[in-house]
């Protein structure tokens, strides 16, 4: 068991966007929240990062780059915790030869090979998005918690992204809205509406027309 | 009460707090004004200028031995000064949310640079150390109050995307510094920029840098020799964006101090008397601690010196800066159409530019000290060097600003343009620029005390000349007292109108 | 991106390096100053020839530094920085308050006799006078320095004589011009209607054809008092060897070279001691300049 919650509300500042929410995620999963956007999906990633003790890997809607740092460090960034301060900054000003060799091939197998020392606010936002990929994927852990990490890519490049985060991670949630995608990679699919959970199932158990009722006014 | 038709026009207008505050500082001024003596005592002040114009036509580059050393020697201060300032400033702005350390660097940078250096002449005598410090010390405040706005109002995404375990070192540099990095290099180039100006000025009382040579010849009247030097010092900030260069500023930094030249030899004893002697006021100096007597004394030894030096000290600095402020912002508002694409074609534009940058470039202190030779003295001098030297660095931020305004093709041309469409638009921003420089004006005014207008610096720098370090002391103290009122008054003024601006620009 | 920890290394660096550069530049350099009563290029010429007849009759090598202020003087003897000074009557009396030990050794020939004049523009309709000049009251007037004996403590004692009151209440403004070749160009200039100065460098001034006596003139003259003297720290027998100051006092006195002379200018150099500016100590506690 992963993640659980029981009965609560969720929100920011005191106001609810979620209403007693009970949810247990375990090892292995494969997740995919479905639901219009400004339903909760983010809130609930940002939730259970948060309660997580272990070791979880955040890809926010935003992708969260430092947009003057390249994508070699932003990428590295996923690796802070591993280092001491010393070698941190030592890479800031002089990346080793051993970290790029370690961060190049994660990169090249999402395209971004050749952009590896460009900063990352010169990317367009589909690479940008890749690149806070690749840093979930550097950084490893428990699980992935994302939030729309493909929106900005087409479906070929959907795919290989999914392939990758699964190949590294064995728990994944992501907040997804391609719900053919959705359907397609996950092993469970929740859907919210209403500030309520209004479908937890098997992905196999669930076809494309039993989701429309979540975007229906 | 009768009930007032919802649709009726109001008969009078309604004017904004804006335009009130406008309003009630031009009335302010007005009155501080008919208080000031703003006379014109030489008897045939066109003598002087038809000589200095001359000079400035005929600059003698001859003149001055050495001139190469001695602008190597004016970058040099600049240099170490505003690093030492800098990299100070960075570490406090860490700490900048503590109420000690704010306060601490509130207070040193209401003392200006001039006399931070004469303070530090008294411990430290004519040392290259002594510039140095004059600037690093209230740069350091300055720096660490706009570097920790700058890290406060940034947008710090990366942060929480960061593993869990990361230390504060490394998310620091990583997630927070590199985004902010841009700005605090601009702001830290404009500084280096500031402490050009500032190291030049430092060589009025004694350090080997351009102003040594400037007073001299200004007193002297060998205004070609003055004006050779005065165009070197534009030409140096002018050129400034070509060597000054990122890749450069480690190697400047790094040979900068071998370029300060030597000085007189630091004496540790000197620090010492300095410190626990000389500015210790003389009755406890000299009465036992425990006497009542002693702290009678002190009594009316401050007494006395708040009612005769301070509160006359602190009426002149008021009524000049009030006047300054306003003149200020009449000369702003009057200046920056001429560089502004709304008004003029590239032509009067660059010529407005060039006419701006040797303004703003010009020390206050300098401007001052020639007005007051033509003029002789009066807060006249103070008055138009204050407002020329600010009004100048506020219609060229203004100016920029209006050419981010968008207009309507079918927009009015020429005044109309100007009171119906620009003022309006830039009016905000132009007041917080000019409540910005209050403090700043204020500050100033006091280094014009030390060439004789009776503001507060001007009692400060008599008690240094009479070698009563206490006194000095104690009115230094009045001063930052004064400085971070105004100060205070100013945020709260600018909040209350909703004004802001990003502080590293003003 | 390297520039910035190269900006911060460099900082940490070389902040070993200012306290290491500047220190013991002079270590072995006999240093003295001047209090800067006149225009800097005179003194500069002066003293550099001062300096070299020093080195030479010393055989210790001796510096001239400039300073731009009286107070500027004081600190720099006061802080040992320099060992030797050629002071004023007030700025020396400080020096020798504040440094105990230090000795008046040598003074001009006319400085046991000094003289401060107050000058007016002719606008001002002031004339020459025996007796000090009541009508001053009401006009605009200024000092040399700050700390100038001439030019500001001297003068001030007899306005606070014969007033019975400050300047500040005697005149309807009160300026001071830095030094005394300033106090003459404003009031010829007629920026200020009065002016005290130094009686030397008013003579000096007009032989260098600098006064245009239509426009400015001399109306009163002070009654004599002591001036100027070289004044040399207690601590320098210590430093050089037993005896020194006695050599320096010995070579100061027999300063016989008349261009050098000229230059300050004096006729000649006597021996000076501290009771001799006893007078000038009084007078400046009486107008409360010393505490």
């Amino acid at each position: 068991m992963l993640f659980r919650l029981s009965n609560e509300n969720l929100g920011y500042d005191g106001t609810p966007v979620l209403r007693d929410i009970s949810l247990t995620v375990s090892a292995g999963e494969r997740v995919a929240l479905v639901g219009e956007s400004g339903a909760g999906k983010s809130t609930l990633l940002s939730v259970l990062q948060n309660r997580y003790d272990g070791n979880t890997a955040l890809i926010p809607q935003d992708p969260g780059l430092v947009r003057s740092l390249s994508v070699f460090h932003n990428v590295y960034m996923g690796s802070l915790h591993r280092h001491s301060a010393a070698y941190n900054l030592l890479n800031l000003v002089w990346p080793r030869q051993s970290e790029i060799a370690r961060i190049r091939p994660i990169v090249e197998r999402l395209g971004l090979g050749e952009k590896l020392f460009e900063p990352a606010g010169a990317l367009s936002g589909g690479q940008q998005q890749r690149t806070a990929i690749c840093r979930a994927i550097l950084q490893g852990g428990d699980a992935v918690l994302g939030d729309e990490p493909v929106s900005a890519a087409d479906n070929h490049q959907s795919r290989a992204i999914l392939a990758a985060l699964s190949d590294t991670f064995k728990t994944i949630i992501l907040a997804m809205h391609d719900v053919d995608l959705a359907l397609e990679f996950s092993t469970r699919i929740i859907g919210i509406k209403g500030g309520c959970i209004a479908l937890d199932a098997p992905a196999h158990a669930v076809t494309r027309s039993d989701l429309d009722f979540l975007y229906r006014d | 009460m009768a009930a007032v038709p919802s649709n009726a026009a109001p008969t009078t207008p309604r004017y904004s707090p804006v335009v009130k505050t406008s309003v009630g500082f031009v009335a302010a001024a007005a009155v501080c004004l008919a208080f000031a003596d703003i006379s014109i005592t030489t008897l045939d002040p066109w003598l002087e200028m038809k000589r200095m114009a001359w000079g400035a036509v005929t600059p003698d580059f001859g003149a001055v031995a050495g001139l190469g050393m001695v602008v190597l020697r004016t970058i040099a201060f600049a240099l170490c000064g505003v690093a030492l300032g800098a990299v100070a400033g960075f570490l406090l702005s860490q700490i900048f949310h503590l109420g000690p350390v704010r306060w601490m660097c509130a207070s040193v940078r209401a003392i200006h640079e001039l006399f931070w250096a004469l303070i530090f002449l008294q411990m430290l005598g004519l040392s290259p150390l002594t510039g140095v410090l004059a600037i690093a010390i209230p740069y350091a405040g300055i720096c660490a109050k706009v570097y920790a706005e700058t890290l406060e109002e940034a947008q710090l995404p990366a942060l929480r995307t960061l593993p869990k375990g990361t230390g504060i070192l490394s998310a620091f540099f990583f997630a927070r510094l590199p985004d902010v990095w841009v700005h605090i290099k601009n702001y830290t180039s404009y500084r280096f920029e500031c402490g050009l100006r500032s190291s030049a000025v430092l060589g009025f009382i004694g350090l080997p840098t351009l102003g040594f040579h400037l007073e001299t010849a200004f007193s002297e009247g060998n205004y070609s020799e003055a004006a050779a030097l005065m165009i070197l010092f534009y030409l140096l900030i002018a050129t400034l964006r070509y060597w000054m260069r990122p890749k450069l500023v480690g190697f400047y930094v790094l040979i900068a101090p071998f370029l300060l030249g030597s000085g007189a030899a630091i004496n540790m004893s000197n620090i010492v008397r300095f410190l626990t002697v000389d500015i210790v006021p003389a009755p406890l100096r000299e009465g036992g601690l425990l006497a009542g007597q002693t702290w009678r004394n002190l009594g009316d030894w401050s007494g006395t010196l708040l009612m005769d030096q301070a509160l006359p000290g602190m009426v002149a600095t008021l009524l000049l800066t009030q006047i300054a402020l306003v003149v200020t912002g009449v000369l702003a508002l009057a200046l920056f159409p001429l560089i502004s694409e709304k008004f003029f074609g590239p032509v009067v534009r660059t010529l407005g530019h060039v006419f701006l940058v040797v303004l703003r470039s010009t020390p206050e202190f300098i401007l001052a000290y020639v007005f007051l030779q033509l003029w002789g003295p009066s807060m006249l001098p103070a008055i138009v060097a204050l407002s020329l030297h600010n009004g100048a660095i506020i219609g060229h931020l203004v100016g920029r600003f209006s050419d981010e305004v968008r207009l309507r093709p079918d927009s009015p041309r020429g005044i109309n343009l100007y009171g119906f469409e620009i003022v309006p638009r830039v009016y905000g921003q132009f007041l917080a620029f000019l409540f910005y420089r209050w403090e700043v004006i204020m500050r100033e005014t006091a280094i014009l005390g030390i060439l004789g207008i009776a503001t507060l610096g001007f009692f400060v720098d008599s008690a240094l000349a009479d070698i009563r370090l206490d006194r000095a002391m104690f009115l230094i103290a009045v001063m930052v007292v004064f400085n971070v009122a105004v100060d205070s008054l100013s945020r709260y003024i600018r909040g209350r109108l909703h004004l802001s601006t990003r502080a590293g620009q003003a | 991106m390297p520039s910035r920890i190269t900006l911060l290394l460099c900082s940490a660096l070389w902040l070993l390096l200012l306290g290491g550069v500047s220190p013991h530049a002079f270590a072995d350099t006999f240093v003295f100053t001047a209090i800067p009563d006149e225009d800097e290029a005179r003194l500069r010429q002066r003293f550099d020839k001062v300096a070299a007849y020093l080195s030479r009759e010393l055989g210790v090598e001796s510096k001239y530094i400039p300073v731009k202020s009286y107070a500027a003087a004081v600190t720099a003897f006061r802080n040992d920085q320099v060992q030797l000074a050629w002071f004023g009557g007030l700025s020396g009396v400080r020096a020798r308050t504040l440094v105990p030990g230090a000795e008046a050794i040598a003074q001009g020939y006319e400085d046991q006799a000094f003289l401060t004049y107050f000058i007016a523009h002719a606008s001002t309709g002031l004339k020459s006078s025996q007796t000090f000049p009541k009508d001053l009251a009401g006009k605009t007037f200024t000092f040399g320095s700050k700390g100038s004996t001439s030019g500001r403590l001297m003068p001030e004692f007899y306005v606070r004589q014969n007033f019975m009151k400050a300047p500040d209440d005697v005149f309807t403004k009160v300026g001071f011009s830095g030094n005394h070749a300033k106090t003459i160009a404003l009031v010829q200039s007629g920026a200020y209607q009065v002016g005290a100065v130094n009686f030397k460098a008013w003579e000096n001034a007009l032989q260098s054809g600098k006064i245009d006596l239509a426009k400015v003139s001399i109306i009163w003259t002070t009654p004599p008092y002591p001036d100027y003297q070289w004044t040399i720290r207690g601590d320098v027998d210590k430093r050089w060897k037993t005896g020194f100051k006695q050599r320096v006092t010995d070579v100061l006195l027999n300063m016989k070279d008349p261009d050098l002379l000229a230059s300050f200018p004096r006729k000649s150099f006597i021996p000076a001691k501290n009771a001799d500016y006893q007078p000038i100590l009084d007078v400046a506690k009486q107008i409360k300049l010393i505490d």
